[in-house]
């Protein structure tokens, strides 16, 4: 899994930060580091999905939650309390944590389709929630003071996906905590029997998952500076995370980027070019996902990846005989 | 306050018996086959839409057209079961999880179609029920039923009935119940396993499209419909307990008689926050549904 890319993998790392570093002082025009920035967003959210979805296998139809979190935390501490933009990002990330860890406790005990629907319905609980309450403002949303600096939000986002991502690599692909994980995805009772607490991996990687999408969450109602239930907590954005993450490949890091660059990229330009039909990428996603689950159960760097494995022990199995 | 207490009753009662229909499907499927169709709501949308261009274009009653319906979903939902059952039994992943994605795929697919073909906007099939009522007064109490509802509720039960006669009084349903209770056993025992789980999916999906027709003329409908629907089935299901159709019923009073009490004595808004919150608290205490025979 990507390991044997290893010794270059820092290398590559730096280079795409440091061409992502200089990406605004090529596009100079605020709309395509716009562009730019969203892309980066679904990134770090497809990427957080998959700490949950595609590493521990319990499929989590309610990720949009913790950045509906995020971003009203950070709406609220700002319009309400009158705080400054980047002390809320430390509490739109520990906001969602701590939900997920106090929702992480009875729910993760669940298993599969159990699982999925629990939190599918606490996040569609969660909409209701901002819908009714007097703090959010309601169905009217909540307006944050517009700060116009393409730049600063492209930073701010590259910093904390990258972030994220190198944090996860190191995590999932170096530490032993991607195998605790993984084994727990594979059997259970087996990880338990071999010593290692289930429940305890679990909410750890459950709040992992969180954190950055509390984060996002509070960067991106700060940048867009209006957010109302449907558009921070709804379906769309947990749809589009879950459709990234397995047309990429799920259990990967690298995986979920290229989905969500890929679908970002066709999003960009359907848009762009058919605005009338905007109901059509619904049908889209559709299909992609029922396509990707039909013919590329691994997605596409996952197809890649077993591709290569099998090449490499073709040629292996040459020089041995 | 109380003198609305019969009415909430009356009204619980009556919208629960749609919601047996729209969960005792799924039930069954999820039963047999162990999918859980995130699609589930879209179904009924796209049956409550087949029914109302089939009434707009006849001006026939829309409850004539319910066979109709039925037999056009069935053999979407017997053609499709193949495709599914390859998803989930693929040597490739969590067999639950790649069916989980699938369907979800599905819904999404029919509900970009649902929006893109019938628009954003609400209609309600007509029928020959629909204005009538019938008011009862005793003493200070006042009751009104609304004949469409009360022609759901006597829907309802003549779905359930027929569904416990097939599968418990005649060989199909001998059938649907040992694969069941054992895939494989029930394979040996002669019985052809594709075939039976693509009849049950084909009475699935007829019955959840079917019932669209009648929630759209009870209530109304929408291309954005689906996602309410299957949350509400959702509901059904689990507190029943997933695969236990004998709960279907009890569970569905439940969800009807939350709304009726929610809308007569707290705010309607909070409808949904309790449906949710009482799916999740039960998932959480007892995923096996209220009786404990679930899955």
């Amino acid at each position: 899994m990507g390991t044997y890319i290893k010794g270059s993998t820092i290398k590559l790392f730096a280079l795409i930060f440091v061409a992502l570093l200089l990406l605004p002082l090529i596009f100079r025009n605020p709309f395509s580091l716009r562009i730019a920035t969203e892309a980066l967003m679904w990134i770090g959210l497809a990427i957080s999905w998959d700490v949950i979805g595609g590493y521990t296998g319990r499929v989590n139809f309610g990720h949009g939650a913790f950045f509906g979190i995020g971003a009203y935390i950070t709406a609220i501490l700002m319009m309400n309390w009158g705080w400054a933009f980047l002390p809320t990002l430390p509490l739109a990330g520990f906001g969602a944590g701590l939900v997920a860890f106090i929702i992480g406790f009875p729910t993760l005990r669940l298993m599969g389709a159990y699982f999925a629907i629990a939190m599918w319905s606490l996040a569609l609980a969660f909409q209701q929630l901002a819908l009714l309450m007097n703090i959010t403002g309601g169905p009217d949303g909540m307006r944050l003071p517009t700060f116009l600096n393409p730049e600063f939000f492209f930073y701010l986002m590259l910093v904390m996906v990258m972030g994220t991502f190198v944090l996860l690599w190191y995590l999932m692909e170096c530490a032993s905590f991607g195998f605790k994980v993984r084994s727990i995805r594979e059997d259970e009772s087996g990880a338990m029997a071999l010593g290692l607490n289930p429940t305890r991996i679990k909410i750890q990687a459950f709040v992992l998952s969180a954190v950055p999408a509390g984060l996002i969450g509070g960067i991106y109602a700060y940048w867009v500076s209006y957010i109302d239930p449907p558009s921070v907590f709804g379906d769309i954005i947990t749809d589009q995370a879950i459709v990234m993450t397995i047309l990429g490949g799920m259990g990967t890091l690298i995986g979920p980027a290229i989905g969500a660059v890929i679908l970002f990229a066709f999003k960009t330009v359907f848009w762009a070019y058919l605005s009338d039909y905007q109901v059509l990428y619904l049908i889209i996603l559709g299909v992609v996902i029922a396509l990707t689950v039909f013919f590329l159960p691994n997605g596409v760097w996952g197809t890649i990846n077993s591709y290569l494995d099998h090449r490499k022990s073709k040629k292996n199995d040459s020089l041995i005989s | 306050m109380l003198l609305l207490l019969p009415q909430a009753l009356v009204d619980g009662i009556l919208i629960g018996g749609v919601f047996i229909t729209i969960a005792i499907g799924f039930s069954l499927a999820f039963g047999v086959m162990h999918i859980i169709d995130l699609a589930v709501g879209e179904w009924i949308m796209l049956g409550a839409f087949l029914g109302f261009y089939l009434t707009q274009w006849t001006n026939i009653e829309p409850l004539l057209f319910l066979p109709v319906v039925f037999a056009a979903f069935g053999i979407i939902g017997y053609f499709l079961q193949p495709v599914i059952f390859r998803v989930i039994s693929g040597i490739k992943g969590d067999p639950v999880l790649m069916g989980l994605v699938f369907t979800f795929g599905l819904a999404l697919i029919f509900k970009g179609t649902g929006l893109t073909i019938f628009g954003f906007y609400s209609h309600s099939i007509p029928s020959v029920f629909s204005a009538g009522s019938i008011s009862i007064e005793i003493g200070n109490f006042y009751l009104t039923i609304p004949i469409m509802r009360f022609v759901g509720l006597a829907y309802a039960i003549i779905i359930t009935i027929m569904l416990q006669y097939l599968l418990k009084k005649s060989n199909f349903g001998l059938a649907v119940r040992a694969l069941a209770q054992n895939r494989e056993a029930s394979g040996l025992m002669g019985i052809n396993p594709k075939k039976t789980s693509s009849y049950v999916y084909a009475i699935y999906v007829g019955i959840s499209a079917m019932t669209g027709v009648l929630i759209g003329s009870i209530f109304s409908l929408s291309a954005q419909m689906g996602a309410r629907y299957t949350a509400l089935s959702f509901f059904v299901v689990v507190l029943a307990g997933m695969g236990y159709l004998a709960g279907v019923p009890w569970a569905a009073f439940l969800l009807g008689l939350i709304q009726s009490f929610f809308l007569i004595y707290f705010n309607p808004g909070y409808t949904l926050i309790a449906v949710f919150s009482i799916l999740y608290v039960v998932l959480l205490i007892s995923p096996k549904g209220l009786f404990g025979r679930g899955w």
